[in-house]
C-alpha cells in the first residue's frame, strides 16, 4: 500500500501591487490557521516536520507556502522579471503575504518565519496588528546587517553550492546530519532569489526606534532564537522582544537559523510553548 | 599536550583523503590556503580533492590563496568536538569572533563546499597549537 503523506500542495493566483503570482503552498490539518514562511532563498519544504507532525495539526491548519521567486512559485507571470534585478521590499512582502492570506480567506492566522521571515514577521506586527492573531518571529530581530552580499550570485563561483555552505554554520553542529544535509540541498535550489531576499533581511528591514508601537494587546509576539544562530543571535533576538511591550522571548538551546528543517523535533518542544502562551492570550 | 604539526599534517592530510563527503565531489577542489593559529602556520595545497601538500614551515614569500587567521584559543574551540556557540564554522567565527578571512576570497568561495568540510575535520584532527 502506497505511504501518502496527509499533506497537500495547491496553487493560488493572487495580485500584489500590479503583479500576478501563482503561490504554490503546502497544507495539513485543521483549526486556528498557522501560516509558515521559509527563511531566504529557500522553499516550504523547510516546513515538512511541522506540516506532519500532527499533534500540531489536530489543533492548527498548518499553511506554509513559497514566495514568488521561491520552489514552485514563479516569478510574476505578467512582468519581463529577468529584466531588472530582484530585490524585496518591506511593503511588497507584506503585501504578499497579506494577500495570500485573504485568498485563502484566513481568518487571523498566526503567522509564523524564519530569518527573514521572521524579520517579516516583526515588521506585520507592527504594521498589520490586526490582520494576525499572533506572531512567532523565529530567528529574527529589530536589524540584521551584513548578509546582503554580491558572493551569492557572484558568476565565477557556484552559487548553489555558496549560497548552501555559505549558511551551513547557520545550523548546529548537534543537529541531524541528514537534517543539516536536506537544508544544504534546499539550499542549493535558491540562490538567483537569495540575494534579492537578503536586500530586505540586511537593509530594508530596519525596525530599530519603531519596536515601541508595537502592540501585543492585538497581536501577540513570540520570538525564539536558537543560541547556534551567529546572524540574528540570541542576544540580538533578546534585545529586540525586550523593546516590544509586552513582548517574549524564548531561547533555544543547541540549534540554529534554521530549526525547523535543521532539527525539527528539537524545535518542537519551543513551538508548542510558543503555540501555548499565544492560546493563553488569544 | 600539544601535537606536533608534522604528526598534525599527516592526521589531516589522511582524514581529508578518505573523507567521503570530500570524495563524493572532489573533482575540480583546488586550492591552497594558509591557516594562521597564532603560534603556528600551515599552507594546505589541495588538487582535485586531495591534499597534495602540507607545508609546516611556510616562509614570507610561500604563495596561498586566501588565509585564515586567528588566536590560538579560537583554532582549539575549533577543534572541539562539539564548538562552542560562534566557533562552529568560519563564518559564524569571523563574524562573532576573531577569525579573519584574507586573500583571494573567491578563491574560497569557488571551493566552499569541499572546504567547509575539510575544516569541520579539525573536530576529529584537532590543531597543533
Amino acid at each position: 500500500m502506497a505511504k501518502h503523506s496527509p499533506v497537500i500542495g495547491r496553487y493560488v493566483t493572487i495580485d500584489v501591487d500590479g503583479y500576478e503570482y501563482k503561490v504554490f503552498y503546502l497544507r495539513n490539518g485543521s483549526g486556528v490557521p498557522l501560516v509558515c514562511q521559509h527563511t531566504a532563498g529557500c522553499h516550504n519544504h523547510q516546513w515538512r516536520g511541522l506540516l506532519e507532525d500532527e499533534s500540531i495539526t489536530s489543533r492548527y491548519d498548518v499553511i506554509a507556502y513559497d514566495l514568488a521567486r521561491h520552489g514552485k512559485s514563479d516569478p510574476p507571470l505578467n512582468k519581463e522579471w529577468w529584466k531588472e534585478e530582484y530585490v524585496l521590499t518591506a511593503r511588497h512582502y507584506m503585501n504578499f503575504i497579506i494577500a495570500l492570506c485573504d485568498a485563502l480567506e484566513l481568518d487571523r492566522p498566526i503567522f509564523m518565519g524564519s530569518s527573514f521571515g521572521g524579520n517579516v514577521a516583526l515588521q506585520l506586527a507592527l504594521h498589520h496588528p490586526d490582520k494576525f492573531r499572533a506572531v512567532i518571529p523565529v530567528e529574527a530581530a529589530e536589524h540584521a546587517p551584513g548578509f546582503y552580499l554580491d558572493w551569492w550570485r557572484h558568476p565565477h563561483a557556484n552559487a548553489a553550492q555558496v549560497c548552501a555552505s555559505g549558511v551551513w554554520d547557520l545550523m548546529a553542529p548537534q543537529s541531524p546530519d541528514m537534517d543539516r544535509w536536506l537544508t544544504w540541498h534546499y539550499y542549493t535550489q535558491g540562490s538567483e532569489a537569495f540575494k534579492g531576499d537578503l536586500f530586505f533581511y540586511s537593509v530594508d528591514h530596519d525596525l530599530r526606534g519603531k519596536l515601541g508601537n508595537i502592540d501585543t494587546r492585538r497581536c501577540p509576539v513570540i520570538m525564539m532564537t536558537g543560541t547556534y544562530d551567529y546572524l540574528t543571535p540570541p542576544e540580538a533576538t533578546e534585545n529586540t522582544a525586550r523593546q516590544i511591550p509586552g513582548g517574549i522571548y524564548i531561547e533555544m538551546e543547541d540549534i540554529g537559523h534554521f530549526p525547523m528543517s535543521e532539527n525539527y523535533p528539537l524545535f518542537a518542544v519551543y513551538l508548542k510553548e510558543a503555540l501555548r502562551l499565544i492560546e493563553a492570550r488569544t | 599536550m600539544v601535537m606536533s604539526v608534522r604528526d598534525w599534517a599527516v592526521r589531516f592530510g589522511e582524514a581529508s583523503d578518505r573523507d567521503p563527503t570530500i570524495g563524493a565531489m572532489a573533482r575540480y577542489f583546488t586550492c591552497r590556503y594558509l591557516w594562521d593559529m597564532g603560534t603556528q602556520k600551515v599552507i594546505v595545497d589541495v588538487r582535485d580533492g586531495k591534499v597534495h601538500s602540507i607545508n609546516t614551515e611556510p616562509q614570507p614569500l610561500d604563495a596561498y590563496d586566501f588565509a585564515l587567521r586567528a588566536s590560538p584559543a579560537t583554532w582549539r574551540e575549533f577543534a572541539k568536538p562539539v564548538p562552542e556557540p560562534m566557533y562552529h564554522g568560519i563564518w559564524s567565527a569571523s563574524f562573532r569572533r576573531d577569525l579573519k578571512i584574507e586573500g583571494n576570497i573567491l578563491v574560497m568561495m569557488q571551493n566552499l563546499r569541499n572546504f567547509t568540510v575539510q575544516f569541520e575535520l579539525l573536530r576529529k584532527v584537532g590543531v597543533p597549537v
